[in-house]
């Protein structure tokens, strides 16, 4: 059974046109992403314009630190997935460095979420949850925080789809039970993996940038 | 299973193209957090929101190599960021525009 | 085209059809193949439909008096907000494009099956978990925000069960989404061959254009939910005015959506009407690639006009004014379809025939509410209109007048090929006049008692009103019989009724080259595409001249 025939599903009849059509389902799918993410983008910029000074005062409270580290993270895993994703598209049988840089990603996903865990413990101590008891005494500086928790946490939930999607990718690629060479699921997981990444390379200046020059 | 001898060239030919995006992408990355802490006004804030286009640029075009995709796939892509536009434009023709 | 063999042709054996291949309820709910899955959103839907539909009858019962006789006001508002929640996302949104559009789109293009099919399955799974939560809603005791959900009740003082309602609507936002991918990747790769974009039938256009608003347009919905779900259950302050927020920020992101929403709900109508009315006329459709352009720019300029729904809000004067612009342009490429169906008509052989009925039903009904909105761009107006039940009578009369209607057209255009059987037609054609009457009547009323101003969402009137109010709710109670007489003599026909032909009306499109029902792979031959759509006459001659083939293929009733 030739690798292309194990990957071939109903209803096509060509495993050249099923790849295509895998490519395009998961870009028109980032389109709507791009709108999701979008509208909290938006979201943002209406609060900030309409409260300039307060979001410059609460994103100063935010850890540069863990924001920059997390962000040079996830741009390292999106290198490793790269890697992982031009080489299952290569002819050169790179199976074990496909495996291996699929592996770096989900590391390097999870390790994001570790320091994302670490910076939530803070941000708690800080008391920069909204609410009775917030650190800040702008009014608004609460909207920055809302903000916040809430973008991180959904940006975390899809980071962790996109880490159980690598790791199930892994673990049935060691078993062999689905070959690596032009594999459209790899190709497809590494197109959601870099949107995710995207999606935290604009949330970067937006939380952790404002208020440092003053 | 291990890898054939004509592997070696290819996999050092992925890694040098990908880490040299990478380093590109660091780079940037310092130049906004830098950015960041020089007092320009308004610049400094667009400064970091212009650094982030540039870096996803390059996760788009080479990453997920949009740049060598067929047109079908660019037009998908592209797609999102039209209506996205319109979705700021006209909102912030409220949000601006406010007596 | 009928089934009769040609000379030398051998009979093929005889072998299932998708509704017999596989009788167990696993082999249902387990399916792939995307006419069972429509099939299962038929059902879905339908029970979605009486449930609103109870909803509402509740409430056109209390309209009956103007003080208030059968409920308190909390009860009233729980059920026009349910009414209006199931009614729009668990029946409008997914009715046409989930039960016509799964079942007939890889049929008209020559496909075996949609392009994803494990994940048209788990859109239905998802509706269904989705329509789970917002019928809790309603038992745990219902949510009074109406559908819209405006900030800061909703997300604030609302003492109701607005996370789960919600919740429900955030779930059944990504079936959509999951539906518009697999039905975009179908249309754009899996054509049979000669099956070029501008062969293609207009209802595949139509389910196209839906496909790319739902995909487009629903995250944003996602997000404004999740937003008021964020501020009313985990406390973080996004729309709270008091610590900066924006409560219009919610209706921009809400309306972003909604309005293409209504554009979901509408063109997959248009598509079915766009394959009735030559079918009936006996003619091509007039002017098929104005047809086209005209609904990519419906769906196009349907993101750009959300803010109509706005000018009270507090919106900015030049944001109001843009949009009262562009609602004014967005009238024009659906005055361009209604020219064009009835310049369809135009020198044809027309026959009334119940998918006809519907379908013509759809077009003044539709006409009518759609210049009831171009009251409603102007701003002047609007101030005085808006809130009143000249909104609720415009877009009922769209919705319902229009989408309604052509869902009810297809079912009776398709059944046959779905379902291999024939209906009552005699019954049919009583049913659709009826529904006609009982429409206008329910409707009709609305409009004037809305134009003197009686407001919307008001389970007590002003005395002045009740005239119409009673119009209304017996208009209404004409309607619902309307709608259970196809319930009872659709169901009778799946036992009783006879046998279905290949191709009973003589229509063009590849679904009726095949057998009804369609053997679970589609068809028994590779599908080729050598001439235009709509072919029922050479080009140039009136109506009546419908080639050999065609003129067999219609069943003598």
């Amino acid at each position: 059974m030739s690798d292309e025939t194990a990957l071939l599903r109903e209803p096509w009849l060509d495993f050249a046109r099923q790849r295509e059509a895998g490519k395009f389902g998961i870009w028109v799918f980032l389109a709507s992403e791009t709108l999701f993410f979008g509208a909290l983008m938006l979201t943002y910029m209406v609060c900030r314009i309409e409260h300039p000074e307060a979001f410059v005062a609460a994103g100063r409270e935010t850890n540069i630190w863990y924001g920059t580290i997390n962000t040079a993270v996830l741009l390292t895993s999106s290198l490793t997935m790269a890697v992982a994703a031009q080489g299952a598209e290569s002819y050169a049988r790179l199976r074990r460095l496909v495996i291996a840089c699929l592996t770096l990603t989900a590391l390097l996903g999870l390790a994001f979420i570790v320091i994302k865990g670490f910076e939530y413990k803070e941000d708690m101590d800080k008391h920069l949850v909204p609410g009775a008891g917030f650190e800040l005494p702008e009014r608004a500086a609460q909207l920055f925080y809302g903000f916040y928790w809430l973008v991180t946490s959904v940006h975390a939930i899809h980071l962790s789809i996109g880490i159980a999607l690598v790791g199930r990718l892994v673990w049935v690629l060691l078993r062999r039970e689905l070959p690596v060479t032009e594999n459209p699921e790899i190709e497809v997981t590494a197109l959601y993996w870099h949107l995710v990444d995207i999606v935290w390379i604009f949330l970067y200046p937006l939380i952790y940038l404002p208020g440092r020059s003053s | 299973m291990s890898e054939p001898a004509n592997s070696g060239p290819t996999v050092r030919r992925l890694w040098t193209r990908n880490l040299v995006i990478w380093a590109a992408l660091m780079a940037l990355l310092l130049v906004s957090l830098v950015g960041a802490y020089i007092p320009m006004g308004r610049i400094t804030t667009a400064s970091g929101i212009v650094i982030a286009i540039a870096k996803s640029m390059l996760v788009v075009l080479l990453f997920m190599e949009l740049a060598f995709a067929k047109p079908l796939i660019r037009l998908a892509a592209i797609a999102g960021l039209v209506f996205l536009s319109a979705m700021f434009a006209l909102t912030l023709s409220d949000i601006l525009a406010r007596p | 085209m009928t089934d009769a063999l040609l000379a030398g042709e051998l009979p093929l054996p005889p072998r299932p059809d998708y509704l017999h291949h596989g009788s167990s309820v696993w082999s249902w709910l387990s399916t792939t193949d995307h006419k069972r899955i429509a099939i299962l959103y038929a059902v879905t839907i339908t029970i979605f439909f009486f449930l609103g539909g109870a909803a509402i009858t509740a409430v056109r019962l209390e309209l009956f008096q103007p003080n208030g006789w059968l409920m308190t006001s909390d009860s009233y508002n729980k059920l026009f907000s349910f009414h209006g929640i199931i009614m729009v996302w668990f029946f409008l949104v997914p009715s046409i494009p989930n039960t016509f559009g799964n079942f007939l789109l890889p049929l008209m293009i020559g496909a075996p099956d949609v392009a994803f099919p494990r994940l048209n399955l788990f859109s239905w799974y998802l509706t269904i978990a989705a329509g789970a939560f917002t019928v809790y809603a309603l038992v745990a005791g219902g949510v009074d925000t109406g559908w819209t959900f405006y900030t800061p009740y909703s997300s604030m003082f609302s003492n109701t069960h607005v996370f789960a309602a919600a919740a429900g609507v955030f779930v059944v936002g990504f079936a959509s989404i999951a539906t518009g991918v697999n039905f975009i990747a179908t249309t754009h790769m899996l054509r049979a061959p000669g099956m070029t974009w501008f062969r293609l039938p207009l209802f595949v256009w139509a389910i196209y254009a839906t496909s790319l608003i739902m995909v487009l347009a629903t995250p944003v919905l996602a997000i404004s939910l999740l937003l008021v779900i964020a501020e009313r259950v985990f406390g973080l302050p996004i729309f709270d005015p008091a610590r900066g927020g924006d409560p219009i920020l919610f209706q921009h992101l809400f309306w972003f959506y909604s309005h293409p929403a209504v554009y979901i709900m509408v063109l997959p109508a248009m598509g079915v009407v766009s394959e009735i009315i030559p079918c009936f006329a006996r003619r091509r459709i007039f002017g098929y690639d104005f047809m086209v352009y005209a609904m990519l720019a419906i769906a196009g300029i349907g993101f750009f006009v959300w803010g109509h729904h706005m000018f009270v809000s507090g919106q900015s004067p030049l944001a109001s004014l843009v949009f009262s612009f562009l609602s004014f342009i967005i009238a024009v490429p659906s005055a361009i379809k209604v020219f064009n169906w009835t310049a369809s008509l135009y020198r044809g052989q027309i026959s009334f025939e119940s998918p006809m009925l519907y379908a013509l039903g759809f077009v003044g009904l539709f006409t009518t509410g759609g210049l009831s909105g171009l009251f409603l761009a102007s701003i002047p107006v609007d101030v005085h209109v808006t809130d009143t039940y000249f909104v609720v009578a415009h877009f009922h009369y769209i919705m319902v007048g229009g989408s309604v209607s052509a869902f009810f057209a297809g079912m009776h255009f398709w059944w046959p090929k779905v379902t291999g059987r024939r209906y009552p037609e005699s019954w049919a054609k009583f049913a659709a006049i009826l529904m006609y009457a009982g429409f206008n009547m329910t409707f009709l009323p609305q409009f004037f008692a809305g134009y003197l101003g009686m407001p919307r969402r008001y389970h007590t009137y002003p005395a002045e009103f009740q005239i119409y109010n009673v119009m209304s709710s017996a208009g209404a109670a004409v309607l619902a019989v309307a709608y259970l007489l196809p319930l009872g003599y659709l169901t009778w026909s799946l036992f009783y009724g006879g046998k279905a032909a290949r191709n009973p009306w003589g229509a063009t499109g590849l679904e009726w080259t095949t057998s009804s029902p369609p053997p679970p792979k589609n068809f028994d031959w590779q599908p080729r595409v050598d001439r235009a759509p709509y072919d029922y006459h050479t080009e140039g001659m009136s109506a009546g001249t419908d080639p050999p083939e065609m003129q067999n293929a219609r069943e003598t009733q």
